[in-house]
């Protein structure tokens, strides 16, 4: 079935299918739309789920950890401040192993307030021990909250599927929203391998002195990398099943290519317009997306980009006091991968609060970047005023 | 209460186990295994950081033969709702889920949390076994200290200087079914109160003073004694409330002074005699106010 | 080089923090330095009993509805419940750990439904075993009729000689009848000759059966001759007119049937029980009395009762006075007393009354009284007896085997409950004695071990092993009351006696207590000292540490656990825990 339907509701779309039990959320623009949109089916008795309206986000993640805590698959969603004040819970749900999903619509922190787009709220949430998921259009959106539940439920991890405020969240787009039946051939109901049970008590999170929590967060380290192996396995089944399939990383147009762009969510896009325009023109560029922020796919990025001699790495979020945070995986990512030829790897920090990235803004990267100039800092600012 | 008549009424249940690691004479120790002689084993226990978070013991332990959901300090209420969610979704319905929370978890950092799902009547019942300041972190005050208490933040010469916030009120204000205060001295009203919460659906709340040897000064074996004074003394008197608006007291035992309570406590030692009188005033105040509700509650039926 | 592991896979340790054991196995019994133990103590009405009557006990069954169980422990230490019920000055009462609450359990007044109701039962199977030895007893007063009691209750033969008519001794002779009904007293008699044991009246050992007859026939002998010959008042003048007269004479005629004319004013010299039995029969008898007392109402040895029962029937007092001298006119006596002052205390404690100077008192009457005490006229039975008392040691006496003395002849205190305490003594050290010839070995330390609360009393029921309260570990250390945890007792005004209004009659005074109020005064029992499983302990142990153990019905502490907090010590209501030093803490 084919809908024209905005991002936010696309999530919702895919958290119904996936038929998901317990929703707490708390509201804030721009993930609005998505909390609406389930309450409806709630309401409605179409998605026979128990929707929370909790008082805040900290406890909306809280509410999330007790329902998987209890066996039941449990989705969330929030933006910027809301995803900054579930912080302490993100670590809980990660520690204690709970295959929550949540879509996180990103949007810049204030202050000064700004509800548009900004990558600096997820970005932020590096560590916590969340698998992150980044979505170009609302089809992948959708797709991705699917395989995301398949994907936590497998690893016992959580996952935040992210997506650009307004660029995806309030944008309209055509989208095939898959049968019932095929999502539940996909993604059976959660069988808990932990979990309350009166049956079979058991104390979860006690005290856990030096003598054990390295061994359980080499364990939570351990399942964040069988994701790499993992996800491309379930990805490819959901391929056989919609003829969809998205990848860790996505190489576009990268062969022969001499400047290659980094790209993430809807600036994806843009880049792909410029891509296409002046591969027309016989320029060797590509790009590369990174669908998959956690786990950090390097070997997969490290095959992507060899040989490869200038990268451009587009960072629509800031470290204060390093630059674009990308940028710095990637550079982590490749250090030592072809010293032969280490590519001239620059960082551009761009669009950040929601200002517009244009084709010519990437167009103008793409320019700097074959000038040669060399910075050699992955914080080169596009489009600062003076 | 007659001694006699007390056993018959204490279910034999006994889901708390032994080598835990309260303090010699923890309130909070024994009011969980009160509470739990009631509940019954189909009952899951949410538990926010609190003295119970070491008293429930480390990984791999546990003290309890119910499950166990260690948490984070101002989730109490928030996971409590996420997990009767789940239990209502897999159709558990007549599985107790219940909050263990302390002072500090209830008055100060899970206060947003518990008036959220209290707002939204969520099904489980919330139990805060109050020692009246953190004591797990090493007796630091909270906003259930009572005026004139020393504790580690509050040093004798600066000793609380506001009233205990009145939780009970709190709780009544969002006119939830059923709140009430209890006292490990009074077991029998404290597991009558206990069924009665289980009898009755939504938010239900109870308000469990836990005396505490270490953090108010006194010897181990006057806990119950402790507990006992403080509502003989109406410091803490032993009420219940429904729908915030029918409040009944449950038990009315000899009256003893303000000052014999105060003054077997090592963390009251600085106060004058003055200063009880102020305590005394402020004690008797609320009473009265408690006994006007009470009797308008009366009047009403 | 250091050994250290590189990108080891953890395989022991679960992916997060999940239980997979209990906290019992921490030994948190190990922070303890206390540690509680159930130790079942003595109740202090116990232990002022002199009796050795166990009333926590039978109070204890008649809470629990053991109503036939109560009476058995009652009879099993106490012959004549319905007597000490009436006349007893029941120590018990005064040392009750509730006196100061809200007033002692009315131990008196409940002994007395109980005794009353006894008379009413048929004799239980007293006899365990049957003995050949025939055993003397000499007197049928209190102590002559508990010792005969408790020997056939052994399963000896025994023959009671009383010198007088009729049996009872001072119970008879000396209790006026408004306070120890006669028909109470020929029941229990009755009862006692129901069982078996035989009565030789109107014969006085020493003369009508001769010692060498009582030593050789007799396998023991037990001499309760009692104190009946009145102590003479040493005055100046001339004592010998008919209208002085021995209390001890006056009583006998009066509880006879005599109705002497005493005139309309007669003096009562005296402070003890005797002189306030003289002075409300004489009161009966239409006169006006006053007590003379050398010292104050504080010191004056009576009974607290008789001596309030006798001011509301309308005795006067004169304390602080000391006869003197006799005189008389006209059918009048004079008599003159010394006023006196308290001084030091005495031997026993009392304040010694000297003399104050001044002008001394004169008081006239037509009849006087004295009452100033009883001596034992042992030198009628046997000359070097009189000695034998002296050489009385713990168990008996060492100058003339078998031969065993108790009451007020042996120098106990001049109490009924005494008298009853030495005669029960007396059965004991006999039963030991004469099993002892049989080749039985009974050590010293049996007896000790039955012996109550570290007072002379002993407990029949432990020495026949008979005891329905079965004490775990019977200690002598008596409960005090700050052992008590008074939350658990609300308030509750004792029952009192009744008095009858019909005041100045020789019908009964008191008529006591109902059935009724008796059980509720059971219920007002402490139980002191021992555990009545009320289960407190258990309830408020934090640790989960008491549990009751199905064998053996008993709580067993894990002391693997007890942390030694006190609380359980603390709420026991009744003292029947204590916290004992660890061993290793020493």
């Amino acid at each position: 079935m084919q809908k024209v339907i905005v991002g936010n509701h696309a999530v919702s779309w895919g958290v119904k299918l996936a038929r998901t039990e317990v929703i707490p959320a708390y509201p804030i623009t721009p993930q609005t739309q998505i909390v609406e949109e389930l309450s409806e089916m709630c309401a409605s008795g179409e998605l026979p789920a128990r929707f929370i309206k909790v008082e805040s986000e900290h406890s909306a993640m809280a509410s999330a950890v007790g329902a998987s805590a209890a066996g039941a698959r449990a989705f969330t969603a929030t933006s910027s401040q809301g995803l900054a004040l579930m912080h302490e819970m993100l670590h809980w749900a990660a520690a204690a192993r709970h295959p929550i999903v949540m879509a996180d619509v990103n949007r810049a922190l204030g202050p000064g307030w700004n509800i548009w787009t900004d990558q600096t709220d997820s970005l932020s949430q590096r560590d916590t021990g969340w698998l992150q998921l980044y979505c170009e259009n609302n089809q992948e959106v959708l797709d991705t909250t699917i395989i995301a539940f398949r994907l936590a439920e497998a690893l016992d991890l959580p996952v935040m599927l992210v997506l650009d405020a307004f660029y995806l969240s309030h944008t309209s787009e055509p989208v095939d929203i898959p049968d019932q039946a095929l999502v539940d051939s996909f993604l059976p109901k959660r069988e808990a391998h932990y979990k309350l049970d009166i049956n079979e008590p058991h104390a979860f999170n006690a005290l856990v002195k030096p003598d054990d929590y390295m061994e359980m967060r080499w364990h939570m380290h351990d399942a964040q990398r069988r994701a790499l192996e993992l996800y491309p396995q379930i990805e490819s089944e959901w391929l056989a099943l919609t003829g969809r399939y998205y990848g860790m990383i996505e190489p576009y147009r990268t062969d022969d290519a001499e400047t290659v762009l980094i790209t993430t969510g809807t600036v994806t896009s843009t880049a792909r317009y410029v891509i296409d325009e002046r591969r027309s023109r016989g320029e060797k560029v590509g790009l590369v997306k990174i669908k998959m922020f956690r786990p950090f796919p390097v070997e997969a990025m490290r095959a992507a980009l060899k040989g490869i001699p200038r990268i451009a790495v587009i960072d629509r979020n800031i470290s204060p006091g390093n630059g674009g945070i990308f940028a710095q995986e990637l550079r982590s990512a490749l250090y030592g991968s072809d010293s032969d030829a280490a590519p001239q790897f620059n960082g551009y920090i761009v669009g950040l609060g929601g200002r517009n990235v244009t084709p010519d803004t990437i167009n103008g990267i793409i320019d700097h970047v074959q000038s040669g100039e060399t910075v050699d800092r992955p914080d080169i600012w596009v489009g600062v005023k003076a | 209460m007659s001694q006699t008549i007390i056993k018959d009424r204490i279910p034999e249940n006994e889901l708390l186990m032994g080598g835990h690691l309260a303090c010699p004479g923890c309130g909070g120790a024994l009011a969980m295994r009160l509470v739990l002689k009631e509940l019954g084993p189909k009952t899951i226990v949410v538990l926010p950081a609190c003295c119970w978070s070491i008293i429930a013991g480390p990984y791999p332990q546990s003290s309890l033969k119910v499950p166990l959901y260690h948490t984070a300090f101002e989730t109490g209420a928030a996971v409590a709702s996420g997990i009767r969610a789940a239990l209502d979704i897999q159709g558990q319905h007549d599985t107790n889920v219940i909050v263990w929370a302390g002072d500090g978890g209830t008055f100060d950092i899970g206060l947003q949390a518990l008036s959220g799902a209290a707002e939204r009547n969520e099904d489980f019942i919330y139990c805060c076994y109050d020692n009246e300041a953190y004591m797990n972190t090493g007796i630091q005050r909270s906003s259930a200290t009572p005026w004139g208490a020393w504790t580690t933040t509050t040093p004798s010469k600066h000793p609380q200087a506001t009233d205990k916030k009145d939780i009970l009120a709190i709780m009544a204000a969002h006119r939830i079914p059923y709140a009430a205060t209890a006292s490990v001295s009074y077991p029998v009203d404290l597991v009558d109160k206990v069924k009665k919460a289980m009898s009755i659906r939504g938010t239900r709340f109870l308000h469990i003073l836990a005396p505490c040897p270490p953090g108010w000064k006194f010897e181990d074996e006057r806990a119950i004694d402790m507990g006992r004074m403080a509502v003989q003394s109406r410091v803490f008197p032993l009420v219940e409330v429904e729908h915030g608006t029918d409040w009944r007291f449950t038990m009315d035992p000899e009256h003893v002074p303000v000052q014999d309570y105060i003054r077997a406590q090592g963390r009251f030692r600085h106060l004058t005699d003055e200063q009880i009188g102020h305590i005394s005033d402020a004690v008797d105040y609320r009473y009265e106010h408690l006994r006007d509700l009470a009797e308008r509650s009366q009047a009403k039926v | 080089m250091s050994e250290q592991n590189f990108n080891t896979v953890p395989l022991h340790t679960p992916p997060l923090s999940v239980s997979s054991s209990s906290t019992e196995q921490n030994i948190t019994g190990s922070w303890k330095y206390i540690q509680p133990a159930y130790h079942d103590r003595v109740a202090p009405c116990i232990a002022g009993c002199p009796t050795g009557v166990d009333i926590e006990g039978y109070m204890s069954l008649l809470r629990d509805g053991e109503l036939s169980a109560a009476m058995e422990l009652l009879q099993c230490e106490n012959p004549m419940p319905a007597i000490t019920g009436r006349v007893c000055n029941h120590p018990c009462e005064s040392r009750c750990n509730r006196a100061n609450y809200d007033g002692a359990v009315a131990i008196h007044a409940v002994e007395r439904v109980l005794g009353d109701m006894i008379l009413e039962e048929p004799l239980p199977h007293w006899t365990m075993r049957k003995h050949d030895e025939r055993i003397a007893v000499i007197g049928s007063g209190p102590a002559g009729l508990a010792c005969a009691y408790h020997l056939t209750r052994l399963g000896y033969n025994v023959e009671v000689f009383e010198k007088e008519e009729e049996l009872g001794g001072m119970l008879r002779l000396g209790i006026p009848g408004y306070r120890l009904p006669r028909e109470v007293l020929d029941s229990q008699i009755a009862r006692y000759k129901a069982m078996g044991i035989i009565f030789h009246t109107g014969m006085r050992a020493g003369t009508d059966i001769g010692w060498p007859r009582l030593t050789t026939e007799f396998s023991a002998v037990f001499i309760a001759s009692g104190a009946h010959v009145s102590r003479l008042l040493d005055l100046e003048g001339d004592c010998s007119r008919q209208s002085l007269r021995s209390g001890l004479d006056f009583l006998r005629e009066v509880n006879a049937g005599g109705r002497p004319d005493i005139g309309k004013h007669a003096l009562v010299i005296g402070g003890g029980n005797t002189a306030m039995d003289c002075a409300r029969t004489a009161l009966r008898l239409g006169a006006e009395v006053t007590v003379v007392y050398r010292r104050t109402r504080a010191e004056m040895p009576a009974i607290d009762e008789e001596i309030e029962d006798a001011a509301r029937e309308g005795v006067k007092f004169e304390f602080l006075a000391s006869p003197e001298k006799l005189s008389g006119t006209g059918g009048r006596l004079q008599l003159a007393c010394t006023r006196m002052e308290l001084g030091e205390p005495d031997a026993q404690g009392r304040r010694r009354p000297v003399p104050a100077g001044g002008e001394p008192l004169l008081l006239e009457a037509d009849t006087i009284i004295s009452a100033i005490g009883e001596d034992t006229g042992l030198h009628d039975l046997q000359a070097e007896l009189a000695d034998a008392k002296l050489a009385m040691n713990t168990w008996g006496c060492e100058k003339l085997a078998r031969v065993f003395l108790g009451g007020d002849v042996a120098g106990d205190e001049r109490t009924v409950a005494s008298a009853l305490g030495a005669g029960k003594r007396c059965a004991i050290y006999i039963d030991r004695q004469l099993r002892q010839q049989h080749g039985e070995d009974i050590p010293e330390e049996r007896l000790e071990a039955i012996r109550i609360g570290g007072s002379e009393s002993l407990s029949m029921a432990r020495w026949t092993n008979s005891d329905p309260i079965m004490r775990v570990s019977p200690q002598n250390d008596v409960v005090q009351p700050a052992d008590i945890n008074t939350a658990y007792f609300p308030r509750e005004p004792r029952h009192n006696d009744r008095h009858a209004a019909l005041l100045k009659s020789f019908e009964e005074s008191n008529t006591g207590i109902t059935t009724r109020d008796a059980l509720a005064e059971a219920a007002r029992c402490y139980e002191c000292g021992v555990c009545n499983e009320c289960e407190l302990c258990r309830i408020y142990c934090g640790e989960a540490a008491i549990q009751l153990d199905p064998g053996s019905g008993r709580f067993v502490i894990d002391l693997d656990h007890c942390k030694g907090c006190g609380v359980c010590t603390a709420e026991c209501p009744r003292g029947a825990l204590v916290m004992e030093r660890l061993a290793n803490m020493d």
